[in-house]
């Protein structure tokens, strides 16, 4: 078993419901996402991010426009759509069970 | 002294070193590869660039206007390599695309001599090219027989053109590290022929 290889994938399994978590509390560029998940330390390099992102877009889950950035050119910015809501909060539920499951393992 | 070459990334217009330039493009054909089994890769390549674009833009000041070796190195280790990225996702479509792993029978432009139907079996079979073609040579004594054959099989085999279907030929998994090692062996036969 290989503990490295263990810890990437219970971050994996996470990252795209992380990535929706964020964006459900407002629209952002995909420099904030990136931002809130170094914070929180779900991603170690940025390049994960922008494969989710496109496949989370032609899965539906959220669409993104074109807007001017203070500095530079235009910059995608990413919204969730209403069918993005709804997978959300499906995985907010699933996401609850874990932890309890998982808790409820561990305290016996 | 050195020369730079002005790119555009992102939108952003740059000077960059030479060597500097070397290495990002390096670096960016194997983003391409990693990703080119994606449905959207182009995209995703694009949204890189223009992150890479910004992270340039943070690295200049006005004493400081071209990209050097140290601030590419810099943007790919925030990026991360295709190694590191698909540490993250096991499931990407980039190892989907290293087990398909096919094996099948090309004609090979490079070891041929008349069309690379003996060359390309011989790759197939893991066998002597020059072994194929003694047989081929000895049913064409036998009636013409060879002949026909041969070009019947130059017709029906199509030539391995990519890198991918060279590895394909030799039955070898195709991923981002083998397509590596054979552009670079390709890269070098023509380094030594240009040096002949």
């Amino acid at each position: 078993m290989d503990l490295e290889n263990t810890k990437a994938q219970m971050r994996k399994g996470i990252l795209e419901y992380c990535i929706l978590s964020v964006l459900s509390r407002n629209s952002c560029y995909a420099s904030d996402i990136i931002r809130e998940l170094k914070e929180a330390r779900v991603i170690v390099v940025e390049g994960t991010l922008y494969p989710l992102l496109t496949r989370q877009k032609n899965a539906g889950l959220l669409s993104y426009r074109w807007e001017e950035s203070q500095q530079g050119p235009p910059r995608k910015y990413y919204e969730l759509t209403a069918e993005g809501r709804e997978y959300l909060a499906d995985l907010d539920r699933s996401w609850e069970e874990l932890v309890e499951s998982v808790n409820l393992i561990r305290s016996k | 002294m050195k020369i730079t070459l002005s790119i555009n990334l992102g939108g952003y217009s740059f000077n960059i070193d030479e060597d500097a330039y070397a290495e990002l493009k390096r670096y960016l054909k194997n983003l391409e590869l990693h990703f080119a089994a994606e449905e959207s890769s182009s995209e995703i390549l694009s949204d890189i660039e223009s992150r890479m674009g910004d992270l340039f833009r943070s690295r200049l000041t006005p004493y400081k206007q071209v990209i050097a070796m140290e601030d590419v190195r810099y943007a790919i280790s925030v990026l991360g390599t295709p190694e590191d990225i698909s540490d993250n996702e096991t499931t990407s479509a980039g190892e989907k695309f290293a087990s398909r792993g096919y094996h099948r029978m090309y004609r090979d432009p490079d070891q041929r001599i008349i069309g690379g139907v003996c060359a390309g079996m011989g790759a197939y079979w893991h066998i002597e090219p020059w072994l194929v073609r003694v047989i081929f040579f000895i049913l064409a004594m036998m009636g013409g027989l060879g002949i026909l054959l041969y070009f019947i099989l130059w017709v029906v085999i199509p030539e391995a053109k990519t890198t991918a279907q060279k590895i394909e030929m030799k039955g070898e998994p195709v991923n981002i590290h083998n397509i590596k090692d054979s552009v670079k062996k390709e890269f070098d036969t023509v380094t030594k022929k240009m040096k002949l």
